[in-house]
């Protein structure tokens, strides 16, 4: 007998209890199907005053019905001795004797089985997970040891430098921003990679290890000297000791964990099903619309992309073009070169209908035969974490340079505008966009910026990451140190991370 | 709670407003009772005690907000002596070097087809040592810093041929030559079986175009006494079947009179003075045997007085071409300024 547990179950474990215990689960604790839903609604009221509510108990002896709050269980109790009574709300077992919850190791294995049982049948592919409780070993273990390591908010546990192994500080600020993605975070820390891969070559593997060194408390900076060397050897094309871009970067280390996890066996070749957990988290829809300027037939596709390139003002072509030879110094009306381009701007620009010229005809669908026409992109799939790229280089004939143009990006961004269904709404005529607030899918809150000194040829990259919600850190190799989000926002930023708001089941 | 209980919540009171809050509330309750009852299981289980921690550790991890530390309490920049294992040639380096050592290791450097096709020809088993020395090489190369892109140097030191380094040698600073003072034996040994033995070549391996290999296999029989095993003289000795012959045997072998080219030493030359000797033997001829008096001098520490600094040559020069007043320093420093003169320009 547990200390949780009382004696006084002993009258109640007689002749086929586990079968009786489990119906009135089954019944009327977790109604799994639709029938036992209904009949819990019928049935379960109180059997004195009618109520549904006030924490219905059901008696363990016989079929009474009766609330808590109105203590109507408790006389039934009382008058026919009856001492255990089960909570039809979470299934805890009330013995009256003790006056209070009781916990028997045997009943709870019943509850626990039928619980799963119901879920299984209500949610078809949920992953059931139980929480951890200690063993009495463990629980004495722990009573023994009482320091602790837990992360509060103003805790460093999480943060930890990166040493520059020689021009690597692009792949620093990378790192930083990838372990300071939560929901990456989450399935590290919470040991969901299963390496089938013979080799010790699984970058998988390493980005785990990488999280265990984050989490791990030690105050000195990670020298991510193996990171480097599977990189390296995983993605040819970036080997070399040469200053380095990071975005390139990025789709590298993407690519190669992407193709890591299909080494694991784990589902056929097939890229528009891949289940990886690079692919479910960065992974969007890019649906780009071709319009014949003469039947105005749209020919659609859509393409998978795990970041967005934008073009910025500053450099030789122009920013607003609408039409070619146009200056397009107005877009709508609204004059765009009062204060400082935006992100929106950006975004914007990226979704505008382009007319592709003349000298780019397509061939029409429906026309059948080359016509002009325009392209447009728009997001069709919005990815969890959205990483956009400023591309803040200029490789002209006349000139190579970087544009240092400032960009102001938001802490909060809604991509509302720039889908794919919103353009379609505009198209049928629904130019008033009402605001819905309640619809929270597009919403995204800034997490990681990645920023760059210097020219072209030479500089050097830091980041700001974001750790505890509005705590904001700049992480410079080695160094990490506080900073303000008025810091984050006035940097000029390179590489913004955005992380959805709200995370739906699907 | 029943729906005739609600208060009042405004004006428009309907029925579905009264209904909305009915069964929002139920689902607050519902949620407070599922945590009351995990806190309670918790409690009576005995494991609740787990959510807490001690204040040691909340100090221990507390971020630190000051100017000139990072959010550790730590002050920048004293991660100076990081090191890390290679995974692919095992060896420790340096954390800030890893990058470029890791290039060359793994074969993707610019220098690396070079080093490929050396090993290629050399048809051999890469030794530490060899391997060593080839990193080496190009570390030591002063003027093949990474961070110097607008060297002119540097693009034409690309254009080698047959996998040599043809422009390399002759730009080397004549003072960055190896260095023997700072080897260990086991470097210094490594050096004299692989590398270029030719007294003052900071080519530290086989391939120095500065030298013929016959030079080389006349210098290393001469210093070390018996020639290599392999009919082929640029293969890698195994470093651990000979030794170097202390001190005495290599002065020994500088008394060796067959050599028509050593010149006849001084009669007074007494140990404190050997190394000033020997290299104004060196000065008169310039027979390999006897520029290998340089690399002895340096090997024999004990019997000489402390080796002399290695000046740049351009100092040395500049002490040399001194004005009488100086000229007794000058002299002191002039073995080294002849030697320079002998060196200097001629390789």
């Amino acid at each position: 007998m547990s200390p949780a547990g009382c004696s006084h179950v002993n009258g109640y474990k007689v002749e086929n209890w586990k079968q009786n215990l489990r119906v009135i689960y089954q019944c009327f604790v977790w109604s799994g199907t639709a029938e036992t839903r209904r009949r819990k609604a019928k049935s379960c009221i109180c059997h004195m005053c009618g109520a549904h509510l006030n924490r219905l108990h059901s008696c363990l002896y016989c079929v009474f019905f009766g609330c808590f709050t109105k203590k109507h269980i408790h006389e039934h109790a009382k008058s026919k001795r009856h001492n255990l009574a089960i909570d039809l709300l979470y299934g805890g077992i009330y013995c009256f004797v003790c006056q209070d919850y009781i916990y028997d190791k045997d009943m709870e294995q019943i509850a626990k089985e039928e619980q799963r049982k119901a879920w299984k049948f209500a949610v078809p592919n949920l992953l059931t997970y139980t929480t951890w409780e200690p063993t009495k070993r463990e629980l004495e273990l722990l009573r023994h040891n009482p320091k602790r390591r837990k992360i509060t908010t103003n805790c460093t546990i999480g943060l930890r430098g990166l040493i520059n192994l020689g021009n690597t500080c692009f792949m620093n600020c990378i790192v930083q921003a990838l372990t300071h993605t939560p929901l990456l975070r989450d399935f590290f820390l919470s040991d969901r990679h299963k390496c089938e891969m013979q080799s010790n070559s699984c970058l998988v593997c390493e980005m785990s290890q990488l999280f265990q060194e984050f989490y791990s408390g030690h105050r000195s900076p990670h020298i991510p000297f193996r990171l480097l060397h599977l990189v390296w050897t995983h993605a040819r094309h970036l080997a070399g000791y040469e200053q380095q871009d990071a975005h390139e970067f990025l789709i590298a280390a993407l690519d190669v964990l992407h193709r890591h996890w299909d080494d694991n066996g784990k589902k056929a070749n097939n890229p528009n099903h891949c289940n990886c957990i690079i692919d479910q988290i960065f992974t969007g829809g890019l649906q780009s619309d071709v319009t014949c300027q003469v039947c105005h037939g749209v020919s659609t596709t859509i393409d998978p992309f795990w970041d967005i390139s934008l073009d910025l003002p500053g450099s030789s072509t122009p920013f607003w073009p609408l039409s070619p030879g146009g200056d397009g110094s107005t877009v709508n009306g609204e004059s765009h070169m009062t204060g400082p381009t935006t992100l929106t701007d950006c975004l914007r620009r990226f979704t505008r209908p382009e007319h592709l010229g003349s000298s780019a005809k397509i061939k029409c669908g429906g026309c059948h035969s080359y016509q002009e026409s325009t392209k447009q992109l728009t997001m069709k799939k919005l990815p969890i974490v959205a990483c956009f790229h400023l591309k803040r280089f200029e490789h002209s004939a006349k000139l190579r340079r970087k544009i240092t143009t400032y960009v102001s990006f938001p802490l909060e961004l809604d991509m509302t505008p720039f889908m794919a269904s919103s353009k379609e709404s505009r198209m049928n005529g629904q130019y008033q966009q009402t605001v819905d607030i309640l619809n929270n899918d597009n919403k995204y809150s800034l997490f990681a910026v990645v920023n760059h000194q210097g020219t072209l040829e030479s500089g050097h990259y830091t980041s700001f990451i974001r750790q505890h919600k509005d705590q904001w850190f700049k992480c410079d190799d080695a160094i990490i140190t506080k900073a303000s989000i008025k810091d984050v926002l006035d940097s000029e930023g390179y590489l913004l991370f955005y992380h959805k708001q709200f995370l739906e089941y699907e | 709670m029943k729906m005739e209980d609600m208060p009042l919540s405004g004006p428009d009171n309907t029925r579905l407003e009264a209904l909305v809050h009915d069964i929002y509330s139920e689902l607050v309750d519902d949620a407070c009772l599922g945590l009351s009852f995990e806190v309670h299981r918790a409690v009576k289980q005995g494991y609740f005690f787990l959510d807490e921690t001690d204040q040691e550790s909340m100090k221990e991890f507390e971020i630190v907000d000051q100017p000139g530390v990072d959010i550790f309490g730590q002050v920048y920049n004293q991660w100076k002596n990081k090191e890390c294992e290679c995974p692919n040639c095992k060896r420790l380096i340096a954390a800030s070097r890893f990058a470029p050592h890791l290039e060359k290791c793994l074969g993707m450097g610019r220098n690396s087809s070079r080093i490929a096709n050396r090993r290629l020809a050399t048809n051999n088993t890469m030794s530490k040592s060899e391997s060593d020395q080839e990193d080496n090489d190009d570390l030591n190369d002063n003027d093949w810093s990474y961070g110097n892109q607008t060297s002119p140097r540097r693009s034409k030191s690309l254009k080698h041929k047959n996998g040599t380094y043809f422009f390399r040698c002759r730009h080397y600073n004549y003072s960055s030559g190896i260095n023997y003072e700072t080897l260990g034996p086991d470097e210094v040994r490594s050096v004299l079986t692989t590398g270029c033995v030719m007294p003052r070549c900071p080519g530290r391996s086989q391939r120095c175009p500065q030298h013929t290999d016959e030079q080389r296999r006349a210098a290393r029989v001469f210093l070390l006494g018996r020639p290599p095993p392999l009919p082929d003289v640029d293969a890698v000795m195994e470093s651990d079947t000979f030794d170097i012959p202390d001190g005495q045997s290599l002065m020994s072998r500088l008394q060796w009179e067959d050599s028509p080219d050593v010149s006849p030493t001084d009669s007074a030359s007494s140990k404190a003075t050997c190394c000033a000797q020997n290299e104004a033997k060196t000065l008169r001829s310039r027979s390999s045997a006897q520029k290998m008096v340089f690399i002895e001098n340096k090997l024999n520490v004990k019997h000489c007085a402390p080796p002399r600094k290695l000046y740049s040559s351009r100092t040395r020069y500049a002490l040399f071409r001194n004005t009488a007043e100086r000229r007794g320093e000058a002299r002191e420093a002039a073995r080294g300024g002849q030697f320079e003169d002998v060196m200097f320009g001629h390789f």
